[in-house]
């Protein structure tokens, strides 16, 4: 009989609020962390100068042991993620055998700067300014590398980087590794810095909004491009109580698909998504009208949020509008990488508190987008499955269900 | 500038982006239909278009360019009104 | 009961050959795709010379000329071109039955990714190229590859450094273990670019970092060794459920029997910490694969020339196998495709594979003179010609990830 594995931390970074409180009380409240973009100047781009970043993060406050200068700004948020996760678990690390611990991270864009500034030296012909650091800083597995450093974890190293779908793999990955008696505790979640390339590129493709993010509005426009970490403290149940620790939720299971239909549309019909959702359910042996809450990639823009409805009413049918469902990047913009982390985060935590947070700014409803989408304000709602999906570039779909502890 | 070398740049174009060659465009070929080019060749293709001409092909633009004549009649428009 | 998980096809992409049996047949021969760099301009560089796929005509695989898909695709979606046709997945069995894809790669395409910023840069972000954007995320050559041959199955790219191939066949593994898929082509692919060959030629690790004008060629476990050179390609194997596999009557070539992986915090620069995590993925294998480190027939090494690294892993072998180390053939073909990076788990895959086929190792190519306490008295340049039933495929990263890999070829004989 497999073993449950449970979520007993959580570490969160984001543009609405460091660490779970500050972040799930924004949420419930509606703020958004989305404003004209600081990081770089984007005066020259059509359309669109909005952003999601974290501000004022000092990487400082979080760290023990890495020095928050060796590493770059997705990696500071990841160790600082666990840093809060771990804290928030009440997890004693010096307990834990360090070869069975493991760290499982996804990301979209690894450290985007290192890149970035490589180019700035191609561009500017002073190439031969290129130092010894850039192959050890750039690779996005440095990500949970500094995790594993920072918190002193031996075991698997995992890097997943299936962009806005990375962290549910990484924490599909997390759970099988604890499943299989490979590790006894793993942090799993995804990160993503905010990046010149990434937000040149959804301009470019007239993806972004000029304000605000409103998935599912008839008027909506776009994504909001956004950076932050999630981080998840992930054991399994036994052990969770044992040793007293809180339980936020279990994770139950989860399904993944590929599109194999375009590089960055969704399949109009909604296949993959509607398998990945179908996969997850018959993994946790649940029928579709058992979910109390879906927690939907909804980026805002007008084709994924048409479609995405689509594949939820392939898969739920009649249930479909019955089923809240809501979009966090309403709030926190696209956090690419740790969006879906962020996501199975909130999804813990709608399932701890039996509260559901809203899709924000949802004014004019679409009728092609005619489900309940928990529009502007959260609602106190009894949640025993959560069902956390998220579709990237690529045609990878993933859907994670998370559900409430009886154990 | 005339309309035949309108037409010969965005032929060229088209076949720099996607596997067909220029010979093969009719003049007035549907990119969708008869080129079978998807939103994100198209997206490219207009790109071009805007570096070869200088011009910008907004969001609504793009919408109404179907055929390759569309595309010769919106640089045309878009040159008049530069002039 | 646990499912087994069975190999049915190989795909591969190399300097040395485009199937298993050309490669052993190069490997075997000792030669090396070593040759002085064309891809790219190297002014500026201090090493000069790679392996590189100086042949490579996506056409031949992929029957149109794929301008979609930038390089490492390309070398991904031939691959599975390949893979799918040796293992007899054809294009109506994956409609009716879902076949996925596992990647694993270090970088994916860092190519496009720069040269999308830069154009950026010099021309402004509104003349940037959207299908050059769509191909910078590190997962577009597993998603390119599926749109190709309609793979809907589980879809996911492992970027763990030098062990992002062998932690891709791992991980796919596990997902028909767990049944959340019963057919994966998995692997790992890596192209040669001017971006990660600057990288790694600046952190002075490449061995021609000493070029003089004379060769220099990566010897690993000699004792002359002074770094790697930088190698590409890409490998897929297609892994089923065993059941799925005896059903469709497909050819079965080996199983994959056990896989582990370890971390060490040291990176590589305290000597005991990296023997000691090295050692520990190989015993993580062995256990899950129920061996002991006697039942293993042959061993390929990650070794690639690296002063540290290399020494490491021998040490590593010697702790795991004790006394066998002396007598076990061990082989490291990176003497002869470089250093493929997130392609190198799954190449060493597939040359073991074709070496156990034959029975018969690959040398280690120049491998002349080892230091006086190295403990792998079957490392040398010969070929080994002897009976080769069990495997296993060790990876190490710069950065402290290990990975080992333990297979079991099927039928073999005796």
């Amino acid at each position: 009989m497999q073993q449950s594995i449970v979520v007993t931390g959580l570490g969160l970074v984001t543009s609405i609020g460091i660490g779970r409180e500050a972040f799930w009380h924004n949420l419930l409240m509606g703020r958004s962390g989305i404003g004209p973009v600081q990081a770089f100047d984007t005066s020259a781009y059509r359309g669109g100068m909005q952003g999601a970043e974290v501000k004022a993060f000092r990487a400082a406050d979080y760290l023990v042991r890495l020095d928050p200068a060796g590493m770059g700004r997705a990696s500071q948020f990841a160790t600082a993620a666990a840093r809060l996760a771990i804290a928030d678990a009440h997890l004693d690390v010096a307990a834990v055998d360090p070869e069975r611990a493991g760290v499982s991270m996804g990301t979209t864009s690894g450290e985007p700067n290192e890149i970035e500034r490589f180019d700035d030296h191609v561009v500017a012909a002073t190439v031969d300014q290129i130092g010894p650091e850039f192959i050890a800083s750039y690779p996005c597995h440095v990500i949970p590398a500094r995790v594993a450093g920072e918190v002193g974890f031996a075991g698997v190293n995992m890097t997943i980087p299936t962009a806005c779908a990375a962290g549910n793999y990484a924490i599909a990955y997390a759970c099988d590794v604890l499943r299989t008696g490979r590790a006894d505790v793993m942090l799993a979640g995804g990160a993503d810095a905010f990046s010149r390339i990434t937000y040149t590129g959804f301009a470019r493709l007239g993806a972004i909004a000029p304000d605000i993010c409103r998935p599912f509005d008839r008027n909506r426009k776009g994504m909001i491009p956004g950076e932050g970490a999630a981080v998840l403290v992930l054991e399994p149940l036994a052990q969770a109580l044992a040793r007293g620790a809180r339980i936020y939720a279990e994770v139950a299971g989860y399904g993944l698909s590929c599109d194999a239909h375009h590089i960055t549309a969704a399949h109009p019909e909604g296949h993959g998504a509607a398998r990945a959702m179908e996969k997850a359910l018959a993994h946790c042996g649940l029928q579709p009208d058992q979910v109390s809450y879906i927690s939907a990639h909804g980026t805002g823009t007008p084709t994924n949020d048409q479609r995405e409805t689509v594949a939820v009413k392939r898969v739920f049918k009649e249930a479909s509008y019955r089923i809240p469902i809501s979009s966090i990047k309403s709030m926190l913009g696209h956090t690419m990488g740790a969006a879906s982390a962020i996501e199975a985060a909130a999804c813990a935590l709608a399932i701890f508190s039996n509260c559901i947070p809203p899709t924000m700014h949802l004014e004019e409803p679409d009728p092609e987008c005619d489900l309940d989408y928990v529009p502007n304000a959260a609602r106190e709602h009894t949640v025993h499955i959560a069902m956390n999906n998220a579709y990237a570039f690529g045609g990878n779909n993933s859907s994670v269900i998370l559900k409430k502890c009886e154990g | 500038m005339d309309e035949r070398d309108i037409r010969n740049k965005i032929k060229a174009a088209i076949a720099k982006i996607s596997d067909i060659g220029a010979e093969d465009i009719a003049d007035t070929a549907s990119f969708k239909d008869d080129l079978g080019l998807d939103s994100l060749v198209l997206l490219e293709i207009s790109v071009e278009i805007e570096m070869q001409f200088g011009l910008e092909v907004n969001e609504e633009d793009l919408k109404q360019l179907q055929t390759v004549q569309d595309a010769v009649e919106f640089v045309q428009q878009a040159r008049v009104g530069h002039a | 009961m646990e499912r087994r998980v069975v190999i049915t096809g190989i795909g591969v992409i190399s300097p040395l050959g485009d199937s298993s049996v050309a490669l052993h047949t190069a490997l075997c021969e000792g030669r090396s795709s070593l040759q002085p760099i064309t891809l790219f301009n190297t002014d500026g560089l201090v090493c000069k010379q790679a392996h590189a796929l100086t042949a490579f005509t996506p056409e031949t695989y992929l029957g149109k000329n794929p301008r979609a898909l930038d390089r490492t695709s390309q070398l991904v979606t031939a691959a599975a071109t390949l893979a799918l046709d040796h293992s007899g997945w054809s294009l109506e069995m994956r409609r009716e039955h879902e076949v996925g894809l596992v990647l694993g790669t270090m970088f994916c395409s860092v190519h496009t990714i720069a040269e999308f910023d830069r154009r950026g840069l010099t021309l402004g972000p509104n003349y940037v190229s959207p299908m050059d954007f769509a191909n910078t995320v590190i997962n577009a050559a597993a998603g390119q590859a599926a749109i190709w041959h309609d793979l809907r199955g589980a879809n996911s790219t492992i970027a763990g450094g030098i062990t992002s191939g062998l932690q891709a066949l791992a991980y796919a593994t596990e997902l028909i273990r767990s049944g959340q898929a019963t057919a994966l082509l998995a692997g790992g692919a890596e192209e040669l670019c001017f971006e990660s060959f600057c990288g790694f030629d600046r952190a002075g690790l490449l061995c021609g970092a000493h070029y003089d004008g004379t060769e220099e060629f990566p010897i690993p476990f000699d004792a002359r060794r002074n770094g790697f050179t930088l190698g590409e390609g890409a490998a897929l194997l297609m892994l089923e459920d065993a059941a799925l596999a005896t059903a469709r009557g497909a050819h079965v070539i080996a199983e994959i029997t056990g896989h582990g992986s370890a971390y060490d915090l040291a990176h590589g620069m305290a000597s005991q910490q990296a023997i000691h995590a090295i050692a520990r993925a190989m015993r993580l294998a062995l256990q899950d694969a129920q061996m002991d480190p006697s039942d293993i027939a042959c061993l390929s090494a990650s070794a690639n020339g690296s002063v540290l690294a290399d020494r490491h892993e021998a040490q590593a072998i010697a702790t795991v196998f004790q006394e066998g180390a002396h007598d076990l053939p061990v082989t490291a073909v990176k003497s002869m495709l470089g250093e493929t990076l997130g392609a190198s788990g799954a190449l060493q895959t597939v040359a073991l594979l074709a070496a156990m086929r034959d029975d018969v190792l690959p040398g280690i190519r120049r491998l002349e003179q080892v230091e006086e306490d190295f403990p792998l008295h079957r490392a040398g340049p010969c070929n080994q010609h002897v009976h080769l039933r069990n495997g296993l495929i060790s990876s190490v990263g710069v950065d402290g990830n290990c990975c080992a890999l333990v297979i079991a070829q099927e039928n073999s004989g005796q």
